[in-house]
């Protein structure tokens, strides 16, 4: 089981990256802001990803003055990750800000998800809120432009947030813990949809676009 | 509800116009690229400057009067444009 959330740790760190790298290139080529802050998103949550993964794998014991700060360093990887989703609902709450729609909700959620126990539970409820958030922004933006893909991206947010339910609900229940772990890797797979569709997009197959 | 254009889409729009409303190869009157741009003249104005500028669209005086031609470097900005209009729409996002 720890195996195979570490495994997704490193999946999930390519997903981060490969959504990131082509949310830069347009950065590069449209000087969109809404790609930049794309980029950022997913450069925090791979990175995340990997101080997470390195952690779980005990990489970090091999290098001396960091085995005792194994916990930090992982709590740094889920802080990384909290900035990114954190990010991803940013973009959406300029969007609405733009429209003026639910900006409000966003400030509200946090109060809701800050728990005493602990730093680690604080971040996963945070995560869980801004994934929820993202979740309801890509539903709201399928309702209006019917893109398949917005739909896709909608449903694996919903596994993701799923899956982090599930984590903060019962964290250490083996068959939920698998459960939780197939919906986050589902999630993920979702994510990564649309790089795959840009990657293997035909030259020119978009040039014909309505005004 | 009305729709929130990001300057990118204006552009986006305004060199689209150019490309298929230049159906005589001799280029697009600024008539043309207002109506279909749906911008104010004032602003149309200062957007065109800042396109032929950066060599997006070229601009030619046909019988005392502007036409607009999309460049080469137009049409690779607005291929990619729209390419990534439907990234960033995959994830909900305007770009």
């Amino acid at each position: 089981m720890v195996m195979f959330e570490n495994a997704l740790q490193f999946i999930g760190a390519f997903v981060a990256f490969s959504i990131a790298l082509v949310a830069y290139k347009g950065v590069r080529e449209t000087s969109s802001s809404s790609m930049l802050r794309l980029a950022a998103a997913f450069v925090f949550l791979g990175s995340g990803f990997v101080l997470q993964g390195l952690g779980g794998i005990g990489a970090f014991n091999t290098i001396p003055g960091l085995e005792a700060s194994l916990a930090t360093i992982l709590i740094a990887g889920m802080f990384l990750q909290t900035v990114g989703y954190f990010f991803l609902a940013f973009s959406h709450v300029l969007d609405v800000v733009m429209t003026r729609r639910l900006g409000p909700l966003l400030i509200l959620f946090p109060i809701f998800a800050i728990s005493p126990t602990s730093v680690e539970t604080v971040l996963r409820s945070l995560s869980f809120y801004f994934i929820l958030y993202g979740v309801l922004e890509t539903g709201l933006s399928y309702s209006k432009n019917r893109n398949p893909n917005t739909l896709m991206i909608a449903s694996g947010l919903g596994m993701l947030a799923a899956g982090w339910w599930v984590s903060l609900a019962a964290p250490d229940i083996g068959l939920l813990t698998l459960l939780q772990l197939l919906m986050r890797e589902v999630g993920l797979v979702a994510l990564f949809v649309p790089v795959l569709r840009f990657s293997f997009r035909k030259p020119g197959e978009t040039l014909i676009a309505p005004v | 509800m009305p729709q929130y254009r990001t300057q990118g889409k204006i552009i986006a729009d305004i060199l689209t116009t150019a490309r298929d409303m230049n159906t005589d190869g001799q280029g697009v009157g600024i008539t043309t690229l207002l109506r279909r741009g749906n911008v104010s003249y004032s602003r149309m104005t200062k957007l065109l400057v800042e396109l032929v500028g950066s060599g997006l669209l070229l601009e030619e005086t046909l019988e005392k009067a502007y036409k607009y031609r999309l460049s080469d470097k137009g049409m690779l900005f607005l291929k990619a444009y729209i390419q990534f209009e439907d990234f960033a729409q995959s994830y909900g996002l305007k770009l």
